[in-house]
């Protein structure tokens, strides 16, 4: 369902720790984009990136956490990975504040970086499906999404049309448009989307 | 709060204690009211409550004992076995709450600190002023005193009793104190201690006789001596000082050559003198801990912001060798043999290691400046060595170096190795403020040398960059740390080399970012 495929961004200031990552990752097929440094980052960057930010801590200008808060604050939710030749407390609880995938010590374990890449991936999954799923509802009409709501209680089409004050007819109409408009292919797929948009707002 | 003992302990401590005590009482015996142990100079209680303080409640039975064998050995039981039993049981009961109470509220630390001399000083003269009360009062109760000489002879005994402690306690505390001993032992092995006891007995031999007259009258000499001992040797120097004294005013009252004085008002005045002296001592012993302390802190933030720096330069190549071994190994796992990309990862491989082992030699070169060799360094080999690292820290970048010095200046008089580390470092970071900058290029480091008066040189570093950041006092605090620096050496540290040389490191306020290094030169004429 990735609508991109997803990127390793690589903010690190030392070149030859930046080479290295990039060959390591390229070899493991992973895309990755290079940056000496924050400012560098910031200038390239656009909303729909989509991937993992592994970003030093130490760079000239902002540093890799600095960096973190300031793309929050841009609204962005891409995962940060944050490595470092060597940290504080205050650091590492600032990082994980802003919701830091990990943090990791030079010189780290290349299979924690990975499993890292790979959570911070798979958030950014989850992220991409609840994007395209409210998409895909805002894309309904409001009568249509009443529908939807007494579909996912389980009610028939004639409860629903009682309810709703239309005709069954009109009801099974609008559950094919439901159906076309979020891609599902039957009535059990419809409930299981509609159920889990719901929980996703009451949270 | 009595600490287990084993009855041989308990025996050998009473066999020692109870002849201690007993020659104490007979040697103190000195000018008394009537035939009773009322004197001016009473030591022996603070033997028992060292002994009770130290070693438990446990022993009070034995200080009873051994005060009654003394009445009877010292002065032949005067009032009768009676009243001597009762006044035994009044003074050794007194002396062991004494004793539990400064057990409470100082445990076994001893007299550290000012607040702990307080208290000790406030249980002292309190408790001995109520024993003396219930000494007294049972006196007049047995009709051993008249009415009318009760005032002189309470007075006569709270003075013996608070001034006996307060010299003596103090004494032996620190003579039960294994550290405190040693600082006493060194202490009286100083060459200085010998001159001060010349000056504490001659200004004693002023006062008692030389002089002439009331030694009330110039008792405040001694305050001197005692001051200047108190403030070299701290509280052991103050122990030793007042013990001296108090030993004196002793020999004095039995000796026939000194004029007679009135002895419990001298002996008021030993008691502020100790006073005084335990309390200089105990401010001068807390400041050295505080100053230590202070010192060694320093110390370990030094090192620590090394270790921190040392990190950092060390992990960037390690962390770039095990990208490049886990590529290569990757590359091997794919099968075939894909020579070339095998051998430029080996390539960069050998470069991170050699990169490794560049800042292990740094170290190395850095802890073998420990210490300061000062040698005659010739300007223009300085100057080429700066431009030397310039060129090394500033690589491909495109930053300039201007490079001045008057044609005439003196050799340096230095360590080469450090003062190199120490423009590294200012070097580094006029280089990283510059690269920081969104518009690095046009950027330039200017290294200014002159002579500045006879024996001085000024090195200035600046650059044209954004100047330093807010907080410029404390860009030379260790923990302080802005940006890695090419040296891993902080500021603090490049400050300390400066001023082991007798020189000084500092960022005058200005718009622009410049260290000024001043180093000591060769004097010309």
């Amino acid at each position: 369902m990735r609508a991109d495929p997803l990127t390793v961004y690589v903010v690190e200031d030392d070149a030859s720790v930046r080479d290295s990552l990039a060959l390591m990752l390229g070899l493991a097929n992973y895309r990755t984009a290079l940056f000496p440094d924050a400012e560098a980052f910031l200038a390239a960057y656009r909303d729909d990136w989509t991937g993992c930010v592994v970003a030093d801590l130490r760079l000239p200008g902002k540093s890799g956490v600095e960096l973190q808060a300031e793309l929050r604050a841009r609204k962005s939710a891409l995962p940060f990975i944050i490595i470092t030749a060597h940290a504080d407390v205050p650091t590492v609880r600032a990082a994980f504040h802003a919701e830091a995938v990990d943090f990791l010590e030079k010189p780290f374990d290349h299979a924690q970086l990975r499993a890292a890449i790979e959570r911070g991936f798979s958030r950014e999954g989850r992220r991409l499906q609840r994007a395209a799923d409210s998409a895909k509802l805002g894309a309904l009409t409001e009568r249509e999404r009443e529908v939807l709501e007494h579909a996912a209680k389980g009610l028939h089409a004639k409860e629903i049309a009682a309810l709703l004050g239309i005709s069954p007819r009109t009801v099974e109409v609008h559950k094919t448009r439901i159906m076309e408009k979020l891609g599902v292919r039957n009535i059990g797929e419809l409930v299981r989307f509609a159920v889990a948009a719901q929980s996703r707002e009451e949270r | 709060m009595t600490t287990a003992i084993s009855p041989v302990r308990y025996i050998r401590d009473a066999a020692v204690f109870a002849p201690c005590y007993i020659a104490l009482d007979w040697a103190s015996y000195i000018d008394p009211v009537g035939p009773f142990n009322i004197t001016p100079w009473n030591p022996q209680p603070a033997l028992a409550i060292v002994w009770m303080l130290l070693g438990g409640l446990q022993h009070t039975p034995i200080v009873l004992a051994t005060i009654f064998v003394a009445d009877l050995l010292v002065r032949s039981a005067p009032g009768g076995y009676f009243v001597m039993l009762l006044t035994s049981v009044i003074l050794g009961g007194g002396y062991a709450v004494i004793a539990w109470i400064l057990r409470e509220l100082l445990g076994h630390a001893g007299l550290r600190s000012s607040r702990q001399l307080t208290l000790f000083c406030a249980v002292v003269v309190g408790g001995t002023a109520l024993v003396g009360g219930a000494f007294i009062g049972a006196l007049r109760g047995a009709a051993q005193l008249d009415e009318s000489s009760l005032p002189a002879a309470w007075l006569r005994f709270w003075i013996g009793d608070a001034v006996g402690i307060l010299v003596t306690a103090p004494l032996l505390l620190a003579a039960t104190d294994g550290e405190r001993r040693a600082g006493l032992l060194a202490l009286a092995r100083r060459p200085e201690t010998a001159l001060q006891v010349v000056v504490l007995l001659a200004t004693m031999w002023l006062v008692f006789q030389g002089l002439g007259g009331d030694p009330r009258d110039h008792f405040y000499l001694l305050f001197l001596p005692l001051i200047w001992i108190a403030v070299r040797g701290g509280m052991n120097g103050a122990i030793g000082a007042t013990a001296l004294v108090q030993l004196g005013v002793v020999a004095g009252l039995r000796s026939d050559t000194v004029p007679a004085f009135p002895v419990v008002e001298v002996q008021a005045l030993v008691a502020g003198l100790t006073l005084t002296g335990l309390y200089l001592g105990v401010m001068v012993d807390e400041r050295e801990r505080a100053t230590e302390g202070l010192r060694e802190s320093l110390r370990l933030a030094a090192a620590g912001e090394m270790a921190g720096a040392i990190a950092h330069e060390v992990n960037q190549p390690l962390t770039a060798l095990s990208s490049y071994g886990q590529s290569a190994l990757a590359l091997l796992g794919g099968g075939g043999m894909p020579q070339p990309q095998l051998a430029a990862i080996i390539q960069k491989m050998l470069r991170e290691a050699n990169r490794a082992a560049e800042v292990v030699r740094r170290l190395r070169e850095l802890f073998r400046t420990g210490t300061t060799r000062l040698e005659p360094v010739p300007a223009e080999e300085l100057a080429a060595a700066i431009r030397r690292i310039a060129q090394q820290i500033i690589g491909t970048r495109a930053i300039g170096l201007q490079l001045r010095y008057d044609a005439n200046l003196p050799p340096l008089y230095v360590d080469r190795l450090q003062v190199e580390l120490v423009l590294r470092n200012l070097i580094a970071n006029a280089v990283e403020a510059l690269s920081a900058q969104p518009n690095a290029a046009g950027g330039a480091i200017e290294v200014l040398a002159r002579r500045e008066g006879d024996d001085r040189v000024r090195i200035v570093v600046g650059d044209n960059g954004p100047g330093f950041p807010a907080g410029r006092e404390r860009l030379f605090e260790p923990f302080v740390s802005g940006k890695p620096t090419g040296m891993g050496l902080g500021l603090a540290v490049s400050r300390a080399i400066a001023e082991a040389h007798g020189g000084s490191l500092e960022a005058p306020p200005g718009a622009r970012a410049e260290f000024h290094l001043v180093l000591p030169c060769a004097q010309t004429r």
